[in-house]
């Protein structure tokens, strides 16, 4: 069952830190149909892993399994030492830890920008309200943003909104973040803006995992990139041996295609 | 582009229904002194007593152009419950609906210009007789062709249900030739005539001839018929106190002149043929608005009530049915089905007259009222938030749920704005629909607007025009309502 072919290890530096995420022989069923058939990952404290493959392959279940907006139908995951799989885990306080982002960015319409971040931190008592504001603020102008606090999501261009739903979920201090083709709803003239502020987080070494359609940014931000196809992890290597020196036939299918 | 806009509270907008509803009810609370149709007499002290009535057999019992209750029956039976020391509280709730009620006691007697007959006998306890009563024919003014019982040959007749005239138009039958129609009240018998749907009604002379004189436009032709007594009935083995007391003051009256007094009073010249000039229309409109708009304060607050009990329902029965529980669904289900597949009448005459025989208390017509129009409007209400909150793109929850907000939360703070939003045009259009059905609440004598046009009519039988008034007064109070709404709506969504 084991898929992958050449199983090259990441980065040094990424090898030496402990691991964030293990995954352990996931299976994950939509009735009868078997969309994740035995998935095994790590991903390293500090790493970030691109996941690329063709539409279909499994890679955003997979990421939505990481913090169990699927449900397992078989198989481990563990964030830290808390297992995914066990119905006992409070799933909220692990999902405090896990960042995530959406293709179609699902910011709340009916709050103000700043009322997007400081929800969730207020409503869970991490934060004052006006810790939290102060918070969301500081956040906004990371991303670019610092005179919208006040602006309804409705009003933003989309990647203002995408650039948004990242403030909002950084401000619950994640320890993971996790993309789920974070640009693919984007035109094109505002992926730019996005990638600039993921770059960004990926410098500071936050630990990350994206889904994405875009070779040229997994080839230079990852440190490893996963090729998924058919519910299985065909490959995965540093980008350079990836998009340089795909193994499989499948891989090198893909990337005809997609370069 | 900075916007101007200042923030807005997030617990402010999904509470816009309730605003509208707040104001909707403010309204209704402050136009509303008193509610329903029980109207007291007697003296201050001794035991009150719950006597049902017809609605519309003037001149027994009947509305004046005050809206109160007044006629032969209603003024006897006070001026014997101060003779004798109790106090009446009137249910007038139509003929039948009021004997019903005596059966399930839910009033202690009855008295509704009502014949003494062995088969009422097997069941009520019947006073002293009140009144000799006879019935009569009468056909529209112009009618020349029918004189006498045996011109109805292959005619149509009109009649009242389980009524007396019911009775003898059958004995009738035996030897003439023609069709009867059952009809419940006496103005609709009237109309059915003036109207060619019947040729001749038969009715209680008293009622008849009290009509002549109100301008109904029917003449009295035919020998009358003899048909017995008038009595007050109880239920049987119930109240002997008050049927003692009702002999004793009846035959006070009588004694004392009192009672005739009472009687030339409604039927003074009875079988008069002037007919008085009736009132211009405005004249009519100004004596009738009282009585109107008192039926228009019923139909808002019972309106109002019913519709702020079915959003509770609605809103509980509709989170059971979105729930992930098996069972909470499945209840919600059988709830919904239940009361969307069964028609309110059923409802409105089960929890005012089956109810009481099941729990052994009588149950109060705005309970009765409520209860049917709340229970109906909360399937309905259940299925809107049930489709609101389905509509909440599950991306929503997603992203609530993926910063570790937990359910509750992410229902309250996330789903439920957003879905009320969505909810209210189809809330604000329940209401309206809530409105229009309290209509039928005049079946179980439900003071509300249709019900005190019926009353209206039954005295001055203006049928036509108070039907368009009463049409008038619905369609404004739904207008404003829609624009209330419209309004409302547009602030949410702005």
């Amino acid at each position: 069952m084991k898929a992958p072919v050449n199983d090259t290890r990441p980065r040094p530096e990424a090898e030496s830190a402990a691991p964030k995420i293990v995954v352990e022989d996931l299976h994950k069923h939509f009735g009868d149909n078997e969309v994740l058939k035995g998935i095994d990952a790590t991903v390293a404290e500090g790493e970030v892993v691109c996941v690329i493959g063709p539409s279909g392959s499994g890679k955003s279940t997979f990421l939505r399994c990481l913090n169990r907006l699927e449900d397992l139908t078989s198989g481990r995951v563990l964030i830290g030492d808390d297992d995914l799989s066990d119905a006992s885990v409070d799933i909220d306080e692990v999902r405090r830890r896990i960042g995530m982002v959406f293709q179609h960015f699902n910011l709340f319409p009916h709050l103000s920008v700043e009322e997007n971040i400081t929800l969730a931190p207020v409503e869970l008592g991490l934060a004052t309200k006006q810790e939290a504001r102060a918070t969301a603020q500081r956040l906004l102008e990371r991303v670019g943003l610092g005179d919208k606090a006040q602006a309804r999501p409705r009003s933003l261009s989309g990647g203002q909104k995408q650039r948004v739903a990242i403030a909002r979920a950084l401000a619950m201090s994640p320890e993971v973040m996790l993309f789920d083709e974070a640009t693919s709803a984007l035109d094109p003239e505002m992926v730019g803006e996005v990638l600039q502020v993921i770059r960004d987080l990926a410098d500071e070494g936050m630990t990350m995992v994206l889904v994405t359609h875009e070779m040229g940014f997994a080839r230079e931000v990852a440190d490893r990139v996963m090729f998924m196809a058919d519910g299985r992890i065909m490959e995965q290597d540093v980008p350079e041996r990836i998009f340089d020196a795909p193994q499989t036939p499948r891989l090198q299918e893909f990337l005809s295609k997609v370069l | 582009m900075v916007t101007h806009r200042q923030r807005p509270s997030p617990r402010r907008r999904p509470a816009a229904p309730l605003v509208l509803l707040g104001v909707l009810l403010a309204l209704f609370l402050s136009a509303c002194t008193a509610g329903g149709d029980t109207d007291s007499g007697g003296a201050a002290d001794g035991p009150t007593y719950t006597i049902g009535t017809d609605s519309t057999f003037a001149p027994f019992e009947f509305r004046g152009p005050d809206g109160e209750l007044t006629g032969i029956d209603v003024d006897l039976m006070e001026a014997i419950a101060e003779k004798q020391g109790f106090q009446v509280e009137w249910e007038s709730i139509g003929f039948n609906a009021a004997l019903q009620a005596l059966s399930s006691d839910q009033v202690d007697g009855v008295i509704a210009g009502m014949g003494i007959t062995d088969e009422r006998a097997q069941v009520y306890d019947f006073s002293d007789p009140y009144f000799t009563s006879e019935l009569q024919l009468a056909v529209p003014e112009g009618n020349d062709e029918i004189t006498s019982w045996e011109d109805l040959e292959g005619k149509t007749v009109a009649v009242k249900t389980g009524s007396l005239s019911e009775d003898e138009a059958k004995k009738k039958q035996e030897e003439i030739d023609f069709e009867l129609t059952s009809l419940d009240q006496s103005t609709t018998m009237v109309q059915t005539v003036k109207t060619g749907n019947a040729d001749a009604l038969m009715d209680d002379r008293p009622v008849l001839a009290y009509g002549v004189t109100q301008g109904s436009g029917l003449k009295l032709v035919a020998e009358p018929i003899n048909t017995g007594n008038y009595g007050f009935a109880v239920n049987k083995g119930m109240n002997e106190q008050l049927l003692a007391d009702f002999n004793a003051g009846l035959a006070e009256l009588k004694e004392s002149g009192e009672y005739d007094e009472i009687v030339a009073e409604y039927l003074g010249d009875a079988a008069g043929d002037g007919t008085p000039e009736p009132p211009s229309f405005f004249e009519m409109l100004t004596q009738i608005m009282p009585a109107l708009l008192k039926g228009l304060q019923n139909t808002l607050l019972v309106t109002g009530i019913a519709f702020l009990a079915a959003m509770a329902l609605g809103l509980l029965f509709g989170f059971m049915k979105v729930s992930g529980n098996v069972l909470l669904r499945g209840i919600a289900n059988i709830f919904i089905n239940v009361f969307r597949g069964t028609p309110l009448l059923v409802w409105a005459f089960f929890f005012y007259f089956g109810l009481p025989g099941i729990i052994g208390v009588p149950v109060n017509i705005w309970v009765a009222g409520v209860l049917t129009l709340a229970l109906n409007g909360a399937a309905y209400i259940a299925e809107i938030v049930r489709g609101g909150i389905q509509s909440v793109d599950a991306g929503q929850a997603e992203a609530a749920r993926s910063l570790g907000l937990g359910y509750g939360k992410t229902m309250r703070r996330v789903v439920l704005p957003q879905a009320f939003t969505i909810m209210t045009p189809s809330l604000i259009n329940q209401l309206i629909i809530m409105l229009k059905d309290s209509s039928l609440l005049l079946a179980i004598g439900f003071a509300e607007l249709l019900y005190q046009a019926q009353q209206v009519y039954a005295s001055n039988f203006r049928v036509t025009e108070v039907l368009f008034i009463v049409a008038a007064i619905y369609f404004v109070a739904i207008w404003l309502l829609t624009q209330l709404a419209n309004f409302v709506e547009r602030k949410i969504n702005k």
